[in-house]
């Protein structure tokens, strides 16, 4: 059993070496240094307190939506529909501010209702994804395609119509919240602390429930062999059905904590794709839990160095797309080669 | 105002943008069409389009032939099936997630060689219209279908092959066979690795024709990211499609319209609220989803790696 584990560990190593020299060959063949590109990441991500500061607010959501994500892949689901839970969170939240902000609701008890009911549009629309598959049938990778176009629909929607700023509607959002119900944020940096013990709490909440309980077990054996834990007695379809929700809810939570925490307002891409990267972390990660702390820390790392990178080398920040897409081809390739390799050992045993 | 829209020649205008902007749809969706049919679900098209969409755009810039710009969007999106293939059908992979993964890869590629080989937002001349001698003379239907481009007639002319050789054809036999039930299809001696290979490599160049048709055939520009979500559309599309050609094409047809349609009204200036333009493609996505539900089979064997016992 360690000996798997040790081997486990080595095969990722490769992975993530093997996935450096491709993109390193690629930057060569684009004419700059990868060292050079490396070190502005390092420098760009963890190099300065601000920088790290901000490494940690792209960590937050991603995380958060990391942790529902791990969820539903535990009961075996795909839940692509993440990036349209993380936009009905944002919106559910902007709603009950506007709706709030501007009455004598003191603005602590307006944040937390705000949050509250972005888990709740999350959970909603997830349900929403949920329901076709156990109801209608509808796989809920196209499902949670369509629910997706529909939740950037409605976004598109209300920026430009109901909630269009006074003057010129544009995409870049609507009016700003009253300063009164911005989470605080730290110093100069635009990290909130809320929003960090959120995220901690979060995937501390995801490992207990899958670690620990009885219901985490259970949702895991409807992940492993849904008819066989229908057979012994698990109703699958509402652990689905819950699977679906918890997700929804967290991936709400993080759509709450960028209205709230960072952008003060809703803008037209309030997911800024942390549902797809979510999907690759969780992934990435294999179940377990733990990981998924360090590997959402350096995916965020990336896509924070990776903002530097047009300035000074000319490139730009694609390459972070390039260095993850590769990541995970390799992650995924050194999984069949390891899988095939047990095999191997296990025939000569 | 809104009067204006029902002329005859806005009218017409707006059916033949229609017909053209189904193209890339077209193809993108008949190739992933093939693939989930043998049971891969490739969501990398969207990153398959955009490398199509640039090596097409550079190689007719630079040589000045778009049939060359052509061939290379094409053999782009074939390497990169065949990267998809290996990694999903020798790998086992999960499909989803590499899908995912090969679509920031073709972001994150397309994106760096714009920035190194271009710079800037270029254009070319695109694939001319050809007016079918006769027909394109015809009022009306003749400036809707007869007087498009190569890439368009050949888009719709790729739904029947496609249907043909899906029901029609050994191959077909052999493809709907290893996505129903690959253990049966692999005890009567069809290699369900070799059907997959070819299925995804189809699938991969035909999303790279998507990629070429907008970007020397459609918008004759390249700009970054610029196929925004059609990739995924393209993959929704085979779902309402129920993964017949014919509906495939009934889906590709809806969305062009709308979209077309939208365009129109804003480039007429008809008061209809903004918001309510740009939203129509959308809420066309939430009644079709609705009404498509529960109505279509998946192939069973579809997200499933295959490995034979022995």
């Amino acid at each position: 059993m360690k000996n798997t584990r040790i081997s486990n560990f080595g095969f990722q190593i490769l992975a993530v070496v093997l996935a450096l020299v491709v993109t390193s060959l690629i930057l060569i063949a684009a004419g700059a240094n990868p060292l050079d590109a490396y070190k502005n990441i390092y420098a760009g991500s963890f190099g300065s307190f601000e920088k790290l500061s901000d490494v940690l607010v792209a960590w937050i959501p991603l995380l958060i939506t990391v942790a529902g994500l791990l969820v539903t892949f535990s009961a075996g689901l795909w839940n692509i529909g993440v990036e349209g839970q993380i936009i009905m969170g944002g919106i559910a939240t902007t709603w009950i501010v506007r709706l709030l902000q501007d009455t004598t609701t003191p603005p602590a008890l307006t944040i937390a209702l705000a949050i509250l009911a972005g888990m709740i549009g999350g959970a909603l629309w997830a349900a929403l994804a949920g329901a076709l598959k156990t109801f209608g049938g509808v796989n809920e990778i196209f499902g949670g395609l369509g629910l997706n176009f529909v939740a950037t629909a409605a976004t598109i929607w209300l920026i430009f119509g109901p909630w269009k700023r006074p003057g010129v509607a544009s995409i870049a959002g609507t009016e700003a919240f009253n300063e009164s119900v911005w989470l605080p944020t730290m110093g100069d940096t635009r990290l909130s602390l809320w929003a960090l013990g959120l995220a901690i709490v979060s995937i501390m909440i995801v490992y207990f429930l899958l670690q620990g309980t009885y219901i985490g077990l259970r949702l895991k054996a409807v992940g492993k062999n849904p008819k066989a834990a229908y057979l012994l007695g698990v109703p699958t379809w509402q652990y689905s059905m819950m699977a679906f929700m918890l997700c929804g809810a967290f991936a709400g939570l993080a759509g709450a904590m960028q209205v709230m925490a960072v952008y003060h307002r809703l803008i037209g891409s309030i997911s800024s794709g942390y549902g797809f990267l979510g999907l690759l972390v969780a992934m990435l990660v294999n179940y377990q839990v733990i990981w998924s702390v360090p590997v959402a820390l350096f995916f965020a790392a990336l896509n924070i160095g990776g903002i530097q990178l047009p300035i000074i080398l000319k490139l730009d920040s694609s390459i972070t797309g390039i260095l993850q897409g590769t990541l995970v081809l390799f992650v995924l390739m050194m999984e069949g080669v390891r899988q095939r390799f047990m095999k191997r050992a296990g025939e000569k045993q | 105002m809104i009067s204006e829209l029902f002329t005859t020649t806005v009218l017409i205008g707006i059916l033949a943008s229609g017909i053209r902007l189904a193209t890339p749809y077209l193809y993108a969706a008949i190739g992933e069409t093939f693939s989930q049919k043998s049971g891969v679900l490739n969501l990398g098209v969207e990153g398959q389009m955009l490398l199509g969409c640039f090596a097409a755009f550079y190689v007719a810039l630079t040589t000045e032939n778009l049939w060359l710009g052509l061939l290379a969007a094409m053999i782009v999106g074939a390497v990169m099936g065949l990267a998809m293939a290996f990694v999903t059908v020798n790998l086992h992979a999960q499909q989803g997630i590499s899908g995912i993964g090969f679509y920031l890869f073709g972001l994150g590629m397309s994106d760096l060689l714009f920035q190194k080989l271009l710079g800037t937002v270029e254009t070319v001349k695109g694939f001319p219209e050809i007016y079918i001698p006769g027909l394109s003379d015809i009022p009306g239907i003749g400036e809707i279908f007869f007087s498009q481009n190569i890439l368009v007639y050949g888009a719709f002319l790729l739904v029947p092959i496609a249907w043909f050789v899906l029901n029609k054809t050994t191959l077909g036999l052999k493809i709907r066979s290893v996505g129903e039930n690959p253990d049966a299809a692999d005890s009567l001696g069809v290699s369900v690795a070799r059907v997959r290979y070819f299925t995804i490599i189809l699938g991969g160049t035909l999303s790279g024709l998507a990629g070429a048709s907008l970007s020397i055939a459609l918008l004759n520009v390249f700009q970054q990211n610029m196929t925004s979500g059609l990739g995924f559309i393209a993959v929704a599309l085979v779902y309402f499609g129920a993964w017949k050609p014919a509906g495939v094409l009934a889906g590709a047809l809806l969305f062009s319209m709308v979209n077309s349609l939208q365009l129109w009204i804003q480039v007429l200036g008809i008061p209809v609220p903004s918001d309510i333009a740009v939203m129509m493609p959308y809420v066309l996505t939430i009644l079709v989803l609705v009404a498509t539900v529960s109505k279509v089979r998946t192939p069973s064997a579809l997200t499933k790696p295959f490995e034979r016992e022995d």
